[in-house]
């Protein structure tokens, strides 16, 4: 299959293939599906969109006159030659309106003049990318003067042209025009342009929409794209600029490598922001089938956010996924008081019922606040918190801190049931990460997360409004600890059971108990026995890390959350590693992930098959395949943690033995930034101001003020500069 | 049996109610949207006729995730059907194929927006009876069951 091209704005996307036209064959779930087309405020808008040629005697399609194509920002342009015809191209996503730009020039290069018909034709889907599998049954096509719409009931879009069609045509048959509701597969128009050698015709077509109510406030805006695009593609063109110019760099002289792959996760996660409309402001989990806002997945890329620089980015974000917490209970939907959503989309349309997705959000306000230094933003927030940790106590066991995870989707399932003479469903028993294999009661990721959720809301007095609770958690802390500690222990295998039923270890091996090691809950001589066990050929691959041991009875190297191999338990094992203190390995699981970035030309599959380096039912990009690969490369091989209320960086890198030297610029800290730079034994690092800055290296600590910079010896010693 | 239906009624109600209180009305249409377009979109509606061999029905869409299936179930009446009697015919494809002869290594291929046809040799089926029907389907890729239930009248067919 060809590679797949992504074109993105922050609130439209194009998928196609590189012959230039909108179609996008990929494997999903074992089977081949089209996701070409234009999507538009998280909604696909539509399936393949052709381009076919008449010039009275040959048809051709678009594709098939290919000669070449290269990719300018989020612009690709493509040339095509058929016969004395030559065709540019270029394709590019829009905002305002949201949608999708196609313009052609088409040149004959001599003879005679030709009379040239342009086919335009799409199918027509209308419904939000979170709803997976279903393609709506009947529309409502009608013309106007402004052009062609279909509408599928809240969901619209706009099809509008520089020139006006000579012929419209709904499935097959030519269609006058007016209104028509029921089936449609394809939705056509015919082109007419009279070519003169010498003289090119251009032609220009746009698709717009989304929801419906936001479609019919942007014609205005429409008009003016088909009018002149260029000056909104060359806004949001600049606004990539700048904000590529705003993140830190990185330099490695001893692993280019991983340089590159640092700058390709970069480049992959802006590529997931999404401001898709209703105020909605995050980042999707991943394209194509997963282009909605999954908030577990914005959990695991906000910390990157962060370190990026973004901060506004990630507030915003925050802000839409609390805006969105479950005040009462609603079965319907999965959601429990405190509970915070699943998905999220236009419309507004969300979900719930996850067992995790809750849990990781405490601990995102807590590195806001670490790398903004601003607490003042978080009190809105504090009440979220406390629903949160109320959301999470409902289903604790107090004596051992342990949260029950299962039964979520089963909930779903019940409250929708004998309400509706057709029902269905997903028979998941289970919605950790790991979403399709069962992992109750007391899965040990889960258990980690909660013992940091609860850490980070009594860092930051989200329950001091409660003194009663506030009272109980520190012994909730110390005894989920314990628990963590003690109870999931599996000498045999010297590693940790993978969750805990009726008190009885669940004997999986799996990578997700390195999550203990991550968060310091073991020693360190069995942090590093665990890292070290992982490392190991049933779990490691070459190509990253298993999501169950080959050595298990039901492991498959094609089952999705039994066997593959996903970057981001990859990006599990490197920070578990660091975290025990091996850098080399930890280095080396790094190396690992980015080997996969520099296979995929910058792309991050979502996961591969366990027994070769082969993606399988996977999206061909997934921030859960950056984002933590981001933050780990500053918090472990940097090891660089902010505390901006206290105007404090605490440096203590982990580069492997063989490198020389590092360089890392632009960090933002609070109001000001910091640059740093390794020569091996030497940590030197600058502080921009305002203010001061407390550095601590090296077992030293040092005031710096603003301009200034210290250079500190890992082996001892330092000099103020 | 009638007021626990009623109950469940007015339970759905009152979320709504709550949930266009709390996130705008906006939020109730927009749940809606989802609901029914999901709800037109799979089960055909009417679709269920039978003869004196069995019964056979349409499905617009894969019931919320197509892919490769290896495993295909039909419960007549709560009451499994042999695989064996079982045929689906996925829509573009001109060739029946039995829920017997699916297996990992041997799927059957269904994808978004294309109909398929299901037909059961269950013997006679009574024009006029309302059935409950469900289909159960395995996808080796991602292994939950997915499921559709439903009940209608057979038609004749």
């Amino acid at each position: 299959m060809p590679p797949p091209l992504l074109l993105r704005s922050l609130s439209a996307a194009v998928l196609t293939d590189p012959a230039g036209d909108l179609s996008l064959p990929r494997e999903c779930r074992g089977a081949v599906e089209e996701w070409g087309g234009v999507y538009a405020q998280l909604i696909r808008l539509t399936g393949r969109w052709r381009i076919f040629l008449w010039d009275g005697e040959h048809q051709s399609r678009l594709s098939d006159g290919f000669v070449s194509g290269r990719q300018v920002g989020d612009r690709w342009r493509t040339e095509h030659r058929i016969g004395r015809l030559a065709v540019h191209q270029e394709i590019a996503p829009t905002d305002r309106p949201s949608g999708a730009i196609r313009r052609l020039r088409f040149a004959l290069s001599e003879g005679p003049p030709v009379s040239l018909v342009v086919h335009s034709s799409f199918r027509p889907y209308l419904l939000p990318t979170l709803v997976e599998g279903v393609r709506p049954v009947s529309f409502r096509a009608e013309t106007s003067s402004a052009g062609l719409d279909v509408r599928q009931r809240g969901f619209g879009l706009a099809v509008r042209s520089s020139i006006g069609p000579s012929h419209l045509y709904l499935d097959r048959g030519s269609w006058l025009g007016g209104h028509r509701s029921g089936p449609l597969e394809r939705v056509g128009a015919d082109y007419e342009l009279r070519l003169t050698a010498g003289l090119p015709v251009d032609l220009r077509l746009a698709i717009a929409g989304g929801l419906e109510r936001d479609l019919a406030r942007s014609a205005d805006d429409i008009a003016a794209l088909l009018a002149d695009p260029e000056p909104r593609l060359a806004s949001a063109e600049a606004a990539e600029a700048r904000w590529l110019a705003g993140t830190p760099t990185m330099r490695f002289p001893d692993a280019p490598e991983l340089e590159r792959a640092y700058e390709a996760a970069r480049a992959s996660l802006r590529r997931l922001y999404s401001a898709p409309g209703d105020s909605m402001t995050g980042l999707v989990a991943g394209y194509p089938w997963y282009s909605a806002i999954w908030c577990r997945d914005l959990a695991w890329m906000l910390p990157a956010v962060l370190w990026l620089g973004d901060f506004d980015w990630a507030a915003q974000s925050l802000a839409t996924v609390f805006r969105f917490q479950s005040r009462s209970s609603i079965p319907l939907l999965g959601g429990e008081p405190g509970e915070l959503p699943m998905q999220i989309s236009p419309g507004p349309i969300f979900f719930y019922g996850t067992s995790d997705t809750t849990l990781y959000f405490p601990g995102i306000v807590e590195q806001w606040v670490r790398h903004t230094g601003d607490t003042g933003a978080t009190l809105p927030w504090r009440p979220v918190l406390a629903a949160v940790v109320a959301w999470g106590l409902a289903r604790t066991d107090l004596a051992t801190g342990l949260l029950r995870n299962g039964g979520e989707a089963e909930a779903i399932s019940a409250a929708t049931g004998a309400i509706s003479r057709i029902r269905y469903g997903i028979d998941s028993p289970d919605t950790t990460i790991w979403d399709s294999t069962d992992r109750r009661d007391h899965a040990i990721d889960v258990q980690v997360l909660w013992w940091s959720a609860l850490r980070s809301a009594l860092e930051l007095h989200a329950i001091d409004d409660d003194p009663t609770v506030r009272a109980r958690l520190p012994g909730v802390v110390a005894r989920l600890a314990e628990t963590i500690r003690t109870a999931y222990d599996w000498p045999e295998e010297r590693y940790l059971a993978d969750s805990l039923r009726a008190a009885v270890p669940v004997r999986k091996l799996r990578p997700n108990a390195l999550r203990a090691v991550s968060a310091g809950l073991v020693s360190p001589e069995r942090a590093r026995a665990l890292a070290r066990r992982v490392a190991e050929e049933d779990l490691s691959t070459p190509w990253g890390v298993r999501t169950l041991s080959t050595k298990d009875p039901t492991y498959r190297p094609d089952a999705y959350h039994d066997g593959q191999v996903w970057p981001v338990a990859t990006a599990w094992a490197a920070d578990a590693a660091f975290a025990a203190g091996d850098g080399e390995l930890g280095a080396e699981f790094l190396g690992r992930i980015a080997a996969r970035f520099a296979a995929e030309s910058g792309q991050a599959n979502e996961c591969y098959r366990g027994d070769r380096a082969e993606a399988f039912d996977s999206c061909f990009l997934l921030g859960l395949s950056v984002g933590p690969f981001v933050s780990l490369l500053f918090e472990r091989l940097w090891g660089l943690r902010p505390d901006a209320r206290a105007r404090c960086l605490d440096v203590r890198p982990c580069f492997p033995a063989g490198w020389r030297s590092a360089a890392l610029d632009g960090v933002r800290l609070g109001p000001g930034r910091v640059s740093l730079r390794w020569a091996a034994p030497v940590v030197t690092v600058g502080w921009s101001g305002p203010g001061d800055l407390t550095v601590r290296v090296g077992g030293r600590v040092s005031p710096l003020a603003p301009g200034a910079s210290v250079a500190v010896s890992l082996d001892g010693g330092s000099r103020a500069g | 049996m009638r007021s626990a239906s009623i109950g469940r009624m007015l339970s759905v109600a009152r979320q709504g109610l709550q949930l266009g209180i709390e996130y705008g009305p906006h939020s109730v249409e927009a749940l809606l949207w989802i609901a029914e377009t999901v709800e037109e979109s799979v089960y055909r509606v009417g679709s269920l006729r039978g003869d004196g061999q069995g019964i056979r029905f349409t499905l617009g869409n894969p019931p919320l995730r197509s892919g490769a299936f290896s495993a295909v179930r039909l419960l007549w009446n709560g009451v499994p059907v042999d695989p064996a009697a079982v045929q689906l015919c996925p829509g573009g494809s001109a060739s029946w194929r039995t829920a017997a002869s699916l297996s990992p290594g041997d799927p059957i291929e269904l994808h978004t927006g294309e109909p398929i046809e299901v037909a059961a040799a269950v013997g006679l089926a009574p024009v006029g009876a309302s059935v409950d029907l469900r289909l159960e389907l395995e996808c080796p890729a991602i292994p939950p069951l997915v499921w559709i239930e439903f009940r209608d009248t057979v038609r004749r067919g």
